[in-house]
């Protein structure tokens, strides 16, 4: 090898550490900044609904968007809870009210002012590809499709490990395929809702098994909310498009998830019918499908004057333009609280108003 | 000067002082037409001087960058009202968050001013505290950074003049000029060498964390896979039972689709590209084989998910058959299509390694090609087949991408390929992605899988070496 | 062989006149096995043969599919709206002073004039007003960022207030894939109604519809709305990891590299270093990540979502490469090369950096290349550290929260829009194309310092 390449080798080799070492006083220096983008954690429900109000609050104003992570509202509820320091999240998305045991885990760790955002309401479907057949079913069918002990077939007061293997068999006019339902883990609001309004709504048929929850609550809710694990009830993990996509290639399968995912993909799924009542915007408002639960998210009021921008996109969220009855949330499939619910919501929110968990 | 502007003033620094040196390495000989009296090359004295003026100061650098901002936090602290003072870490934490934003806003004087003018009340003060404890960071950090600038420049230059003074005909410059680099490269060979135990040692410390609450016998042979437990006290959710063997079983049957695949297709292609194949044909086959080799995992795993597993299962649904839509046929077909150039390569790399001799001898006795490769390089090229192999199956139980997008989530025991079955990887990345709390048995079984993980591929190269080693016929 | 056959004709001759009904004589078994044995030999050149056309097949297949996929995705359509930008739908006073003016332009009702301008163009067609249902429709054809660009018009040029013009917006990306999928006009598809087909009809023959090159897919960063995604911030994201890839890794994987072949003594210690770094570099990628979870997120606290971390992490992955490749490159070079110059006199670090480096170099720089292209394609340990948030701000500097390219394919894949399966291609496309532009590089790098 020439010297003339030698050297330029040598020069190569000789800047490529001087960068290195650039690097790596960068690396050293790196605490210096300060953060200043909202940073959001979350439920996979509300997800789709804080990232289109993010991005609209980055494009219309100069503060930088909101960074929003879809982690499922248990997970998003630890993250937010574990202290008020700069390095938590600003807000967490929950697909159901936070529980007392967060608000005292919060409170534990010193996350004591938090601000509770209404934003709307969402049912959730069961729903399955258009080119299957729509199914009726009721709660009660449901719980006995899905739970992990279900009352035994002849009608005695006695727990069996659930035998149901094909929709038929709970009810003949059910169609005769295999029981495949693809749901959301345990980290997610909206499984916690389903077991709350479905599972627990279906068990309570059973008059022995409601009598139970005023003698054993503890054992009730066992009953109740635990949900088979034999690979029937499929946990799909938090991402919703993906159950989406899952049952457009399955037409037997069926999927558990947020109306709005249900809506936007309107051309190729359908939702069953629960208890006689189809899910749709209407019925959800009036509340004839009785499967619908509200949507919120909760700030860190102690977070709202150092990152910038907080109350700026709360405002933006709680606009008309956004959750207001003709929105661009609704557009999204969000039902749209009243106006004097919004306008109420709107006032406490934007003077940050602590919430308070008594129940 | 900032941190950029000192680095580069740093760098002139250096060069400057390797100019210094040699010049007065000169100096010290006598002139230079008696550089030969030096024990050693002027540019050598240079790079001596170059060295101990960069590296000190550098050093120097780093080191202040990196307790800077704890000192003035410090500092600032101690300037601010008592009230701000008694405030727990926490809210310091974000009270300084606050500052800094005010502090790197242009406005700061006219906001002082323009509170000042005003009269005070409650949220003027906090204000005006607020901005005065800004301005203080302000200086602090410009005090800091003078600070800085100063120390690693005389730094340089006091290393510098100490070094020159010692400059004498005798001076063994380009020994300790060596012995600096040799420092260096055993600094830079150590952090590479720590970084690879650590890794080791990170999985393992976390696995025998996870090993404390569920057992290990329970782990490896328990056929019962519900991770998800609850996230709350109140909460009721899976059993958290953690038998990984469907899991294993899984991962298995996958990798055993892909084999099938790819071992007959590689082998052949490898034969044929050795022994037949005309230079034409191999200067595209070879490139084609890198193609392969070379498409990023999500982009397999995006192309089973959506081209090749809706294929299969129309065809299976043609025939009667129940497939699952994220069948493991699909997943290990497409999982073969990316190891195929894995075990070619190798494959071909075995079988060129068969001395020639041993193919001139059997075509000699009037065998076919086809003959002598079946039955004389084959053979003996099997243990760097058998080793290609084992390396290609390592590689397909640690796939990540193509399973995560293509096979299923429900721990199936089961040997059906049209059934859906999931793997080590994709629970990996399940239970990661959300609860990410390191107490929670649930997030540290994705460290023991890890380590099920690192253990097994590793298991499999050391075999794959020994296998080679052990068994390699020696010809010559 | 002619001679055996010649040979055995004249055997056959023999035979066949001696005795016809005899056994065949060994001469026509000899043949009748060759022929089965070059049968054989054809056959087995066939399947080798076949097994490289499969593999060609292969790749074609992959390839064509994912272009196919990705065509859609290059081209999108506008509409032409006549836009009056009245100053009192806008809610601005055009009396006010310019600075003034300026603000209230920022902050004016675009949304009002974007949907007076739109139920205007069907107003005439029905001669009464549309329904709610009807307007809500009729809304849905047009990108919710079209108000956005009627903003960006009018700012770009605010002598146009209170003026009308012509503005062209995006259309839904519904919209879009309906167009694409060329179903016949006026009939409904995909999820277009029957009256929004209707309309589309329409504002076809009106020529208002136009279909242009999708620059937005470069020039954007990642979007909920389809129709304005793009791999801008995906791209800054890839390129500032790799950077630090790079910048970490190769100095040190290099150092580390040569200490341990030329001046490392030979004991069990450094063996035992040997195979744990023959080991790492076979190591599934995810372990990585965990790691990159526990220590460098956990411990040092740096940010979630930095290329810095990723950088970090995808260092450990490729250190192990590095180092192999460059010791290969390193013991590649010839003792005689080594021990001429140290007859020369020359001392051993003279030797290492002044000979064996340069001449190994162009090995160690392949092996770099490689390396750095096989951590460029890596989702799976990014998906750890927490690169798989909703990033719409591109990155500026190394700290930043970003995304990189085979993440945000990842991402993309899940969504179910049927644009995003376009985008999801199109950006597959563009990585590839980034790799063979890395490969490439490599291999003429390469060949060029094997030349001199």
């Amino acid at each position: 090898m020439n010297n003339m390449m030698k050297s330029k080798l040598t020069k190569t080799i000789f800047t490529l550490s001087l960068t290195t070492a650039a690097l790596i006083t960068t690396i050293t220096s790196v605490h210096a900044n300060s953060r200043d983008t909202i940073s959001a954690v979350g439920s996979s429900t509300v997800y789709p609904f804080s990232t289109v109000v993010a991005e609209r609050f980055g494009k219309s104003t100069n503060f930088k968007t909101p960074k929003i992570e879809s982690t499922g509202t248990g997970g998003g509820m630890k993250l937010f809870c574990t202290s008020n320091a700069i390095n938590t999240p600003d807000l967490s998305n929950a697909s159901r009210r936070m529980k007392k045991s967060e608000f005292d885990m919060c409170a534990e760790n010193g996350v004591t002012s938090i601000t509770e955002v209404l934003i709307g309401y969402d049912g959730i479907v069961m729903a399955n590809s258009n080119t299957a057949e729509q199914m009726k079913i009721t709660v009660k069918e449901i719980f006995l499709a899905l739970a992990k002990e279900v009352p035994a077939k002849d009608g005695s007061e006695k727990l069996v490990a659930n035998p149901y293997k094909f929709w038929n068999e709970i009810n003949p006019s059910l169609p005769a395929n295999k029981i495949e339902v693809l749901g959301p883990p345990p980290t997610s609001g909206t499984r916690d809702a389903f077991v709350e309004l479905v599972l627990e709504g279906g068990c309570v048929e059973f008059p022995w098994i409601k009598a139970m929850e005023k003698q054993d609550k503890s054992k009730f809710k066992e009953v109740c909310h635990s949900v088979r694990e034999d690979h029937t009830y499929i946990e799909a993990g938090e991402n919703d498009n993906l159950i989406v996509q899952k049952l457009l290639a399955n037409a037997k399968a069926f999927g558990v998830f947020g109306f709005s995912f249900l809506d936007q993909n309107s051309d190729t799924l359908q939702g069953s019918i629960i208890n006689g009542h189809a899910p749709s915007f209407e019925a959800i408002t009036e509340g004839t499908y009785i499967v619908a639960r509200p949507l919120y998210f909760y700030v860190k009021n102690a977070h709202v004057d150092k990152v910038p921008g907080i109350l700026e996109f709360l405002t933006e969220y709680t606009s008309e333009a956004a959750m207001g009855e003709e929105g661009y949330l609704t557009d999204k499939g969000l039902i749209p609280l009243s106006e004097e619910r919004l306008m109420s919501i709107r006032k406490n929110v934007l003077s940050l108003t602590p919430l308070v968990l008594t129940e | 000067m900032n941190s950029s502007l000192l680095f580069i003033v740093l760098l002139g620094l250096t060069l400057f002082s390797y100019w210094f040196g040699l010049k007065r390495s000169l100096k010290v000989a006598g002139g230079p037409e008696h550089k030969k009296d030096l024990t050693c090359l002027p540019e050598q004295f240079g790079l001596l001087t170059a060295m101990v003026c960069g590296l000190p100061a550098l050093i120097t650098f780093l080191i202040f960058n990196s307790v800077e901002q704890l000192f003035i936090e410090h500092m600032l602290t101690a300037s601010l009202p008592a009230h701000i003072q008694s405030l727990s870490t926490i809210d310091l934490g974000l009270y300084f968050n606050n500052i800094r934003s005010i502090a790197s806003s242009e406005t700061i004087h006219s906001l002082i001013q323009t509170i000042d003018k005003q009269s005070i009340n409650s949220n003027n003060v906090m204000l005006l505290e607020q901005s005065k404890a800004a301005l203080t960071l302000k200086e602090l950090n410009l005090q800091a950074t003078w600070l800085k600038t100063g120390l690693v420049l005389v730094m340089a230059v006091a290393s510098v003049i100490i070094l020159v003074r010692k400059f004498s005909v005798n001076y063994k410059a380009r020994q300790k000029s060596e012995a600096i680099v040799h420092a260096l490269l055993v600094a830079s060979s150590g952090i590479a060498i720590l970084t690879t135990l650590g890794i080791v040692i990170s999985v393992l410390f976390e696995s025998i964390h996870f090993f404390k609450s569920v057992p290990p016998a329970e782990f490896m042979f328990g056929t019962q896979w519900s991770p998800q437990t609850a996230m709350r006290v109140d909460q009721v959710a899976g059993s958290g039972s953690f038998g990984a063997v469907p899991l294993f079983a899984g991962t298995m049957l996958i990798t055993f689709i892909a084999m099938l695949m790819a071992v007959p297709v590689g082998l052949m292609i490898a034969i044929y590209l050795s022994q037949y194949a005309s230079p034409k044909l191999r200067r595209i086959a070879k490139p084609m084989l890198e193609v392969l080799a070379g498409i990023p995992t999500v982009v397999y795993g995006f192309f089973a998910a959506l081209t090749v597993a809706p294929v299969i299962r129309n065809v299976g649904e043609s025939f009667g058959l129940s497939v699952a839509s994220e069948s493991a046929l699909a997943a290990g077909l497409v999982m073969g299509t990316m190891i195929i150039p894995f075990v070619s390569s190798l494959s071909e790399d075995a079988i060129s390694a068969v001395p020639k001799s041993l193919k001139e001898a059997s075509l000699g006795m009037g065998a076919t090609k086809s003959e002598t490769v079946i039955k004389v390089l084959v053979p003996a090229a099997l243990p760097g087949i058998v080793g290609a192999i084992l390396l290609a199956i390592s590689r397909a139980i640690g796939e990540t991408m193509i399973v995560v997008m293509a096979a299923g989530m429900a721990a199936n025991l089961t040997a059906n390929p049209l059934d859906s079955v999931t793997t080590v990887t994709v629970q990996i990345v399940t239970l990661l992605t959300g609860d990410q709390e390191f107490d929670s048995p649930k997030t540290l079984a994705a460290f023991a899988l890890g380590l099920m993980l690192f253990v097994t591929t590793l298991g499999l190269n050391i075999l794959a070496l020994k296998v080679v080693r052990k068994y390699r016929e020696q010809y010559d | 062989m002619t001679k055996s056959q010649e040979s055995s004709t004249n055997t056959k001759k023999m035979s066949n006149t001696t005795s016809s009904a005899k056994t065949l004589s060994i001469t026509d078994k000899v043949n009748m096995s060759l022929n089965k044995r070059h049968k054989k030999e054809k056959r087995f050149k066939m399947m080798g043969l076949l097994a490289v056309i499969f593999g060609f097949m292969l790749v074609l297949t992959l390839i064509g599919d994912i272009t196919s996929k990705a065509l859609p995705a290059f081209h999108q359509h506008w509409i032409k709206l006549d836009v009056d930008y009245k100053s009192s739908s806008l809610n601005v006073n055009n009396e006010a002073a310019p600075k003034l003016l300026d603000q209230q332009l920022q902050s004016a009702n675009y949304r009002k004039v974007l949907r007076e301008s739109i139920y205007q163009m069907f107003l005439t067609e029905t001669g009464k007003a549309l329904s709610r249902q009807e307007k809500r429709q009729l809304s849905q054809l047009f990108s919710t960022n079209a108000e956005f660009t009627l903003k960006d018009n009018l700012i770009a040029e605010p002598a146009q207030l209170n003026e009308k013009v012509n503005v062209w917006v995006r259309l839904d990306d519904d919209v879009d894939s309906y167009l694409k999928a060329d179903f016949p006009l006026g009939e409904p598809g995909l999820r277009i109604t029957k009256k929004q087909a209707q309309w589309i009809e329409k504002l076809h023959t009106e020529e208002r519809i136009e279909s242009r090159f999708n620059i937005s897919f470069f020039t954007a960063s990642d979007s909920r709305e389809p129709e304005l995604a793009g791999i801008r911030g995906a791209l800054t994201g890839t390129l500032l990891t790799m950077l630090v890839t790079l910048l970490l890794s190769f100095p040190l994987g290099v150092a580390g590299a040569l200490y341990l072949e030329e001046f490392a003594p030979k004991n069990r210690w450094t063996d035992l270093i040997e195979i744990n770094i023959n080991n790492l570099a076979a190591v599934p990628s995810i372990v990585f990540g965990l790691l990159g979870l526990a220590v460098i997120i956990n411990l040092f606290e740096l940010p979630r979502s930095a290329p810095l971390v990723g950088g970090i992490v995808l260092t450990l992955m490729t250190l192990p490469t590095i180092i192999i490749a460059s010791r290969a490159a390193i013991k590649a070079v010839p003792p005689s090369m080594r021990e001429a110059a140290l007859g020369l006199g020359a001392s051993k670090m003279q030797v290492t950096f002044s000979h064996v480096l340069p001449q190994a170099m162009p090995g160690i720089i392949t092996g770099g290349i490689i390396g750095i292209a096989q951590a460029l394609g890596e989702t799976a340990p990014l998906l750890m550290i927490g690169m798989v948030a909703f990033i719409v701000d591109i990155p500026t500097s190394v700290v930043d929260s970003a995304t990189v390219l085979p993440v945000q394919i990842y991402l993309w894949a899940d969504s179910p829009e049927r644009a995003f399966l376009a985008k999801t291609s199109a950006a597959i496309l563009v990585l590839l194309a980034l790799l063979l532009v890395i490969n490439v590089t490599a291999t003429v790098l390469r060949s060029k310092f094997e030349k001199k």
